[in-house]
């Protein structure tokens, strides 16, 4: 095209003075919308040059820039117009390019086809930074295309979307690396062919691969049209040997996830095992097994197992009796309809079982009886109790290498020694001042607390199986040493005979508990209008019961602190209307009455004192250790003396339970001497009560109704009753019921089924099941 | 409890303790996998009574009171199995039958949790959610004034130093007149801080290493982590592996005739040997490993005998002054290795901390400075130590900086920040503000637990049984039963995750402020806060 065709404007003004680019773009639209088409325009780095010729409508514009072209060439470029820059050109070349095809004839600055979006940008030299970036790719138009000769700059194709854009690697920059550093980051599109060395691109965007057949048809049809336009023919033949080729396209997004990183498994198993050993870190110091476990966990992976503890444990009343009676037991054979049974189990342990069980005892067992701490009513041992009177005696043989036994006393612990003792089949005589034995049960606890024909009962069956011989004088150290020549061993159950009387002024008017007793149960004496009972003991209110009954008007226990009775003494002294009276403190006993510290006189014709009774161990000699007054024995009753055993209230005043269980307890210490062992003690503890699960009973039951409804209602504290509750509860069915042979049987809990969530323990009604920590392991 | 029953002091209910255990009896299938998985036993199943009351007020039919049981899950009260909050039980379930539930009012358990007149221990952080460092914001953006940066786009020199650094100027001289120069270590400014094996399972603690093992040769992020005080398996001291690892020592020495026995067999050096005299956590205490974590692999590992209780004693027995602890402790610690190991100490934020810095700047072996804050973790404290002993570390890391800056050796001396960075999940924030009041790296723990093995703790004080051994995830047992739970392949993988895009975030921050080639150390003119006190004590802008 000669260059008469074209219309001239120029950068500067007549005289000489740089336009605007504000000015040349107002010169060149008007040319344009005038109707000139084919433009030149000497330039002096006016901006954007070339963009915006949309008022040619689809008539070609051809651009002719020379001089120098400034930034942006091609701005906002439009379909109809060819821009050639005859020379080099600045930055931006193409930018937001729309259309228009640009040739740049030598090289070009940063930022060429910033944006582009369609059109054609060629450039006869290399390029810049940041060459084909944020490039797009309308699905509506032919994508845009870029062609550099030479090389790119760093950065090149950052954030790519669409496009192609063709390096030829002709004359580069940088012979190693036509693409410039870091190319193609955020890559997503549109594909860049090469020809040349590269150092790298973001092969996390983007992928490299040869050339395809019909790739090449397209690059080398156009490369010729390209070398064409630049004028640069010559580079054909060098350009055109499709192995020297390559391209690099966006990975698509779902390639992009494929990226991964070595996986950790492959990690561990070909660097950190293989550098470290086998095992890892410590495999040399243990065995170790990296893999996990399931949180939850059967067999050995369990943190807790499960125990079944069956009577592992005593209950309560058990533990509470001082006689060691297995009341819990009892209970569980009258459940099971052995109703024999469970009244001779009691004369194991005790001579009186109806006499104190039911009637005199306060029953310590029904105190701590896990019903009651739980605010329900004590399974009633007194029914029990009271249906053991027809009890029959055992039969005992004397057994071949029996030991001979003196019992002193033959009061309630006296009575259980020999009791037991004959029931070992050992030759056990009771030696008594009195002519009945009984002691002090017989002569002085009230006939209100006891029906008589339930004490005689007792004591018949006791006499019929306990020999008793009556002395005429007190046992004196003579007659001790004697009993000890003549017998194997003595047992000292002598009681406390002595009455205590405080040492106040007129102390010789008062008469003891013990003997007002006595003689208020055998009618022989008058208490007159007004007593008082010194001491708020049991026996204080015994005594002021029995005056009561006898007819005094006013009976006033007084004591120097808070009276200490308790149970069913202190409830008949209170229904009988015995006054309680404290602190008091005697001062003198006068004709009058009871004079006391404060000066107040308290009317009275008898005055009784029951703040205890003494031992009297005149008899005892000097061996045998005393304890202020008391003997001292060890746990079985033994005392100093290896053969003589001392139980009841000679060693510690107590209730007659606490008699009849140390007594039964040398009993038993002398029966493993003459075998040959230790005494087989049960060592077992109480139950934790909070195991047992108290709220399968109605808490609105208050009562009893007879001694069936008391086995059932029983709790049954650490023995199994065999409900199978646990069977039913467990969530893994791992629970089973085992027959063991002999009518016993076991739970157990299967390891690979248990997960060790302690749903048995939680459910069980009697406390059997606990969870305990799994065995460590090392 | 029976409402008829005598109450002791600590008689607790249900709505007196932190954690209340929410149960739906509709959705409870009763398959006792709650019961079975919860750490501290506070739940079980339990018989309940039940009464169904039918009338009829017109007598057509009798009226009826029918008592019957039924079962479910309860909560025990009792201070010694309160829930602890951990969850578990709702992670087992499987039909939403089951959660703990916060307390709506302060819980009365905290004034019965001393039964024995033995004060509360546990794990986990000070119980106090709110920081500082949540607080500041980088607001010095780059609008147009200095190059723009793209995080995604640009490389990042996310680096640091660790070692004494001499100007170049100086350096040449040093180099000259004594013909060495301080060991430095190029890493990544997020370290693992000192948790011992021991204190974390064998699953935990591998994992960790494994993850940053790959961080260094596949990723190429030469992160390090320290051992604490509990020695470092022996194959781990003969392994290149040894590179990433910085090595503790402790008023305990657990270990360290191990780690002197394995020297001469070394492939590489460790990166760096930490000398630790405090701990954020707990300042001025000591840590106790309690005899029943101390099985045979911990006796090996830390060289004592099984089953023993190991103390590690508030102080070390052979330092008398200041001068002496530091002085001592470097040389002989910077010998073992030929002076090519950097050493340097930790010590707890205090108020004091400005002395020790002083000191190191007269030192020529002292490698660094760490300083731990009072929100760190820890396996085990006292609760008084944990909730009201100690300094924050922002104020105490500045200080150091500004005295730095004084001095001029602001470069010299690189500072290292630990002590709850991250603790509401802000990690990449909370450690920027750290390194641009002055921090040269940032030392965290009890986040790694938390996002890369699934740690419960929190400081609404859920969980933090660490110190009992019973730790439900397994990240601080010694019970295979437990610890076996946690798979430290996943350790690892959890750990990359985080370190990569931890790495993202402290991008987002520094590419906007404008920094890419070097951590914006000090660069304190890019942070603001929107209180005016705390402004003045850092020296930032208060923005409003």
């Amino acid at each position: 095209m000669s260059s008469d065709n074209y219309f001239i404007i120029k950068g500067e003004d007549e005289s000489g003075v740089r336009l605007e680019s504000r000015v040349l773009e107002e010169n060149i639209q008007n040319a344009v919308e005038a109707g000139e088409r084919n433009l030149r325009i000497y330039a002096l780095g006016q901006h954007a040059i070339g963009g915006r010729l949309w008022k040619a409508g689809s008539e070609k514009i051809n651009v002719q820039i020379f001089g120098s072209s400034g930034q942006r060439v091609g701005c906002f470029g439009f379909p109809n117009t060819y821009i050639e820059v005859n020379g080099p050109a600045s930055d931006d070349v193409g930018w937001l390019n729309a259309g228009a095809e640009i040739v740049v004839k030598g090289n070009a600055g940063n930022g060429v086809c910033n944006a582009m979006a369609q059109g054609k940008v060629m450039i006869a030299g290399s390029i810049g930074s940041r060459g084909m970036t944020m490039t797009k790719h309308n699905p509506r138009f032919e994508p845009p295309e870029l062609w550099v000769l030479g090389s790119t700059g760093d950065y090149f194709g950052e954030f790519m979307a669409g496009g192609k854009a063709v390096i030829c690697g002709y004359n580069p920059q940088d012979e190693e690396n036509i693409l410039g550093y870091r190319p193609l980051v955020g890559m997503v599109g549109g594909k860049v062919f090469f020809r040349g060395k590269i150092k790298g691109y973001s092969s996390g965007d983007a992928k490299l691969r040869n050339v395809n057949d019909r790739e090449w048809e397209w690059l080398e049809e156009n490369l010729k049209i390209f070398l064409e336009k630049t004028d640069k023919k010559e580079a054909f033949e060098e350009l055109s040997k499709k192995d020297e080729w390559q391209v690099i396209e966006a990975k698509s997004p779902t390639e992009k996830k494929g990226t991964a990183r070595r996986s950790m498994k492959h990690f561990i198993e070909h660097v950190w095992d293989r550098e470290l050993g086998k095992g890892g870190l410590i495999g040399d110091l243990a065995e170790v097994d990296r893999t996990p476990i399931p949180v939850i966990a059967t067999g050995e992976w369990r943190r807790f197992v499960p125990s079944w503890e069956n009577r592992k444990y005593i209950a309560p009343c058990q533990g509470a009796c001082p006689s060691g009676i297995p009341v819990q037991e009892r209970w569980r054979l009258i459940r099971e309809g052995k109703m024999e049974e469970a009244v001779e189990l009691a004369l194991a342990y005790t001579p009186f079982p109806a006499a104190v069980c039911g009637y005199l005892c306060p029953n310590l067992c029904m105190e701590v009886c896990t019903k009651k701490i739980n605010s329900l009513p004590a399974v009633d041992i007194k029914e029990l109790g009271k249906a053991s009177v027809s009890a029959q005696a055992p039969s005992a043989e004397l057994k071949k290498d029996h030991k001979k036994i003196a019992v002193i006393g033959g009061g309630p612990g006296g009575i259980s020694a020999a009791w037991q003792l004959r029931m070992k089949g050992h030759d056990a005589v009771i030696f008594d001042l009195e002519k009945e034995l009984g002691g002090k049960i017989s002569s002085v606890i009230p006939n209100s607390r006891i029906p008589k024909d339930v004490l005689e009962a007792e004591l018949l069956r006791v006499k019929k199986f306990i020999p008793h011989v009556q002395v005429e004088e007190k046992i004196d150290r003579k007659a001790f040493e004697e009993l000890k020549e003549n017998y194997d061993y003595v047992i000292i159950a002598s009681g406390t005979v002595k009455p205590r009387i405080p040492g106040v002024k007129g102390g010789e008017r008062i008469i003891s508990s013990l003997e007002f007793l006595r003689k208020a149960k055998n009618q022989e004496i008058n208490p007159g209008e007004n007593v008082v009972v010194i001491g708020g003991g049991n026996v204080g209110c015994d005594v002021a019961t029995e005056a009561k009954r006898l007819g005094a008007s006013n009976v006033t226990i007084i004591d120097i602190q808070k009276p200490a009775a308790f149970g069913v003494e202190r409830e008949e002294a209170e229904k009988a209307g015995a006054v309680f009276k404290w602190p008091c403190f005697t001062k003198e006993i006068t004709e009058k009455g009871v004079l006391l510290e404060s000066g107040e006189l308290l009317d009275a014709d008898v005055v009784v004192a029951a703040i205890g009774d003494e031992t009297d161990l005149s008899f005892l000699p000097d061996g045998i250790e005393t304890e202020r007054g008391f003997i001292k024995t060890d746990k079985s009753g033994r005392t100093s003396d290896f053969n003589v055993f001392a139980a009841g209230d000679v060693i510690k005043p107590g209730l007659l339970t606490d008699a009849i269980g140390a007594a039964r307890r040398s009993a038993e210490a002398i029966d493993s001497d003459s075998l040959g062992i230790d005494p087989d003690e049960d060592i077992r503890e109480v139950i934790d009560t909070s195991r047992v699960s108290i709220a399968y009973f109605d808490p609105r039951k208050t009562g009893y109704s007879g001694v069936k409804d008391c086995g059932d209602q029983c709790a049954s504290c650490g023995t199994c009753r065999d409900c199978s509750i646990c069977v039913t509860v467990c969530p893994r069915g791992a629970i089973s019921r085992v027959e063991k042979g002999n009518d016993s049987f076991e739970y157990i809990a299967d390891p690979d089924k248990c997960i060790g969530c302690g749903f048995c323990a939680g459910a069980c009604p009697c406390g059997i099941w606990i969870m305990v920590p799994n065995s460590p392991f090392e | 409890m029976q409402a008829d029953r005598p109450i002791s002091p600590s008689k607790l209910s249900r709505k007196d303790l932190p954690w209340q255990i929410d149960w739906n009896k509709d959705k409870c299938t009763l398959c006792g996998q709650c019961t079975s998985v919860c750490p501290v036993k506070a739940i079980e199943l339990s018989v309940f009574r039940k009464r169904e009351i039918k009338v009829d007020l017109f007598n057509s039919s009798a009226n009826e009171s029918s008592p019957s049981v039924y079962y479910g899950i309860s909560q025990k009260t009792d201070p010694a199995n309160a829930c602890i909050g951990c969850a578990m039980c709702t992670l087992v379930c499987p039909n939403e039958a089951i959660m703990p539930m916060h307390t709506d009012e302060p819980d009365k358990l905290r004034y019965h949790s001393n039964i024995g007149g033995v004060p509360r221990k546990r794990g986990g952080r000070r119980n106090q959610v709110a920081g500082i460092l949540d607080r500041i914001k980088f607001m010095r953006i780059s609008m147009l004034t200095d190059p723009a940066l793209d995080a995604g786009r640009h490389e990042f020199e996310v680096r640091t130093l660790l070692g004494r650094i001499l100007p170049p100027e100086k350096s040449i001289d040093f180099q000259k007149k004594n013909g060495w120069m301080p060991p430095v270590r190029e890493i990544y400014p997020l370290i693992i801080g000192g948790m011992s094996f021991g204190a974390l399972s064998p699953p935990m603690w591998e994992g960790l290493q494994m993850g940053i093992a790959y961080l260094n040769e596949e990723l190429g992020m030469p992160v390090r982590m320290c051992t604490g005080e509990g020695g470092c398996p022996p194959r781990l001291l003969r392994s290149r592996f040894l590179q990433y690892v910085i090595l503790q020592i402790a008023s305990g020495y657990f270990g360290w005739d191990e780690i002197i026995h394995a020297i001469p067999e070394m492939k590489v050096d460790p990166c760096a040997i930490e000398i630790k005299y405090g701990q954020g956590a707990k300042p001025g205490d000591g840590g106790l490993l309690m005899w029943h974590k101390v099985n045979r692999l911990i006796s090996q590992i830390r060289g004592v005998p099984e089953r023993i209780s190991l103390p590690s004693p508030p102080t070390h027995q052979t330092k008398y002054s200041i001068e002496e602890a530091v002085a001592k402790m470097i040389q002989s610690l910077s010998m073992a290795w030929g002076f090519r190991v950097p050493v340097y100490p930790k010590i707890s934020a205090t108020s004091t901390a400005l002395a020790v810095m002083n000191n190191l700047t007269r030192n020529p072996y002292a490698g660094g400075l760490a300083i731990d804050g009072e929100d760190g973790g820890t396996g085990a404290a006292f609760d008084v130590s944990m909730n009201h002993m100690g300094h924050p570390i922002a104020s105490s890391i500045r200080d150091c900086y500004s005295n730095l800056v004084k001095v001029g050796k602001q470069n010299e001396i690189p500072l290292f920040a630990g002590g709850g960075v991250g603790k509401n999940g802000n990690l990449a924030a909370n450690a920027a503000s750290l390194i641009m009041l002055g921090a040269s790296g940032i030392q965290i723990g009890k986040y790694a637990m938390q996002a890369a093995a699934g740690c419960l703790g929190s400081e609404t004080d859920r969980c933090n049984i660490c110190n009992i051994g019973q730790c439900p995830k397994g990240i601080t047992s010694q019970d295979p039963r437990l610890y076996r739970r946690l798979d430290p392949e996943k350790v690892a993988e959890r750990l990359v995750d985080m370190y990569v895009s931890f790495d993202v975030e402290l991008r987002k921050i520094l590419a906007p402020l404008g920094r890419s080639t070097t951590l914006p150390i000090g660069m304190s003119d890019a942070l603001g806060i929107d209180d005016e006190a705390a402004a003045k004590r850092l020296g930032i802008q208060y923005v409003v």
